[in-house]
């Protein structure tokens, strides 16, 4: 099946400051999005992410690189039918109601019958637990609604991909256990998922995939199983050391050379055992410390 | 087109929920109301003080109109950021330019409309006998606002609403005094009056092409190849200016 997304060599400087010099955002970002999947786009703040989305989308114009779309295409109308996207801040038309927000998009985005597209909004507002607030304003919306109002419209043409920035950012927990189960079931019903986030913990248990950027260049592209695996997994060894409880943690490879060290002072081994990083430590040592 | 007719009809309710379209409408309605009273001042020229006060508040407030809400639609959308999620659907950025001056024209046409049938009734309710010429002074101020409004709405691609309503009030101003500009140079012999003249007259739309309010209010026949030369003429304008500004943000980078 072909690739939902695939980023080559993505380019992207600005000029900045009153005397113009050129910043280089993008550093030649490569990776892929395969369909049906949801993929995790991490990094720290200024890595890049949002910027990447922008020139996904078109609202940023990449200064050197290429993005093909399902397969074969260049970004164009037709493509970006087939395309959602929430903002990373949901800034939306206020002034008007939930009902007439999802309207207003599912008008630009597809070319449905208003009867069939209110049928379709009346199910994704219940998908999204708001259809008690369809009829009410978007202004009198707290964030968590006005996240989940965002999702909608992203979702409402039925796209093949999703492009989430930061979605689940300033939500309290409830509302990122809904939100995390709405995009759950979005990649169930055969939608890619691609989503920026802080929260390494929602990565972690959402994402198949993760891409991480670190100062505009990818530094990991591959599976969150492997990611864990090929960073993660370290030693732990407790033993006594004149009477005092030491705890040593150990790369793999040199896990058994210092078990044996230890044995041949004769210290008292009190255990040795494997340990998995979390998403959090591993992106730690991958984003931050530049470990690779 | 039917994204450019969704856009238009949100643009066109976005406006109407705003609470500054009211206080404009009451604004020209108290206008409209003393007319009626500097009509009664005079004995012999009442109707024509009533019509001509009455044109002049429906002008101000279709110009009003134009370069006040034309200078934040665009500038709200990108200050917002929800031109963000709208250019992330599969409209151009031509179509999105169109469908938002549309959206004025639809506000402008409906503000004139019922500002002029309030005329009417005062009018009426004097006895003055509303000839057809009515309808093409209130054509002229139609034409003259949306090029004013595509005016703004260049402008606003690149600069914040304060700039867009002072460049637009000071080329309002210069539009015209064009005609008279026109005649002085045509009595000049300076040659570099005239070339000034010439120069702007072709960077600068000649807003005076579009007054026929005192041919309205006495009476005067207006030809029909003047109407179709007038619509031509803003039509023209109208295009430059949306033309220029998707031009203009056309490569723009919304970060």
């Amino acid at each position: 099946m072909a690739k939902v997304l695939e980023v080559t060599d993505l380019r992207k400087s600005f000029k900045k400051g009153f005397i113009p010099t050129t910043v280089e955002v993008l550093k030649g970002v490569s990776f892929s999005v395969e369909p049906g999947t949801i993929t995790g786009f991490l990094g720290a703040n200024g890595a890049g992410k949002t910027t990447t989305m922008k020139c996904l989308l078109g609202l940023i114009y990449p200064t050197d690189g290429k993005m093909v779309y399902f397969g074969n295409r260049e970004l164009d109308s037709q493509v970006k039918k087939r395309i959602g996207f929430l903002p990373e801040h949901p800034y939306f038309y206020e002034y008007l109601t939930g009902m007439e927000f999802l309207l207003f998009y599912g008008g630009i985005s597809t070319s449905l019958k208003r009867s069939v597209l209110k049928d379709r909004i009346h199910d994704l507002l219940k998908r999204v637990d708001l259809f008690h607030a369809k009829d009410r304003q978007l202004r009198a919306y707290s964030k968590g609604m006005l996240q989940k109002i965002g999702l909608a419209q992203a979702l409402i043409h039925d796209p093949e991909f999703v492009i989430l920035d930061e979605p689940m950012s300033g939500l309290d927990p409830d509302g990122r256990y809904y939100l995390r189960e709405i995009i759950k079931d979005t990649a169930k019903r055969g939608t890619a998922v691609f989503f920026s986030s802080h929260l390494l913990n929602d990565a972690e248990t959402l994402c198949q995939n993760l891409v991480i950027l670190k100062n505009g260049a990818v530094a990991y592209e591959g599976t969150t199983h492997n990611l864990l695996n090929k960073l993660g997994i370290e030693f732990e060894i407790r033993y006594y050391d004149q009477e005092k409880l030491v705890t040593e943690k150990i790369e793999r490879d040199k896990a058994n050379q210092r078990l044996g060290e230890l044995i041949g002072q004769k210290k008292e081994i009190v255990s040795f055992r494997e340990t998995v990083q979390s998403l959090e430590e591993a992106f730690i040592d991958l984003a931050l410390k530049g470990v690779k | 087109m039917k994204s450019v007719w969704i856009i238009a009809h949100n643009t066109f309710r976005e406006i109407i929920r705003d609470r500054i379209l009211y206080g404009l409408i009451i604004f020209a309605l108290l206008l409209i109301g003393l007319s009626l009273i500097l009509g009664q001042l005079s004995f012999s020229e009442q109707m024509r003080i009533s019509l001509d006060f009455g044109f002049a508040a429906i002008h101000i407030s279709a110009v009003i109109l134009s370069i006040f809400i034309g200078s934040t639609l665009v500038f709200k959308e990108i200050d917002k950021k929800t031109v963000m999620t709208l250019l992330a659907r599969p409209i151009t950025r031509f179509q999105f330019l169109i469908g938002k001056a549309l959206g004025l024209v639809m506000v402008i046409g409906t503000v004139l409309v019922g500002l002029s049938a309030v005329l009417l009734i005062v009018l009426i309710s004097m006895g003055v006998l509303v000839e057809a010429n009515f309808t093409v002074g209130l054509y002229g101020i139609f034409l003259e606002s949306i090029v004013l409004l595509s005016m703004a709405l260049m402008f606003s691609t690149f600069t914040r609403p304060v700039m867009v309503v002072s460049a637009c009030l000071g080329l309002f101003l210069i539009g015209h005094w064009m005609g008279s500009l026109e005649f002085f140079a045509q009595k000049s012999k300076a040659q570099s009056f005239i070339a000034f003249e010439r120069f702007l007259s072709t960077v600068i739309p000649n807003l005076e092409s579009f007054n026929w309010r005192s041919l309205a209010i006495y009476g005067d026949s207006i030809s029909t190849d003047l109407l179709l030369s007038a619509s031509f003429y803003s039509s023209i304008w109208v295009m430059i200016f949306l033309v220029t500004a998707t031009l203009i943000i056309w490569r723009k980078d919304f970060g």
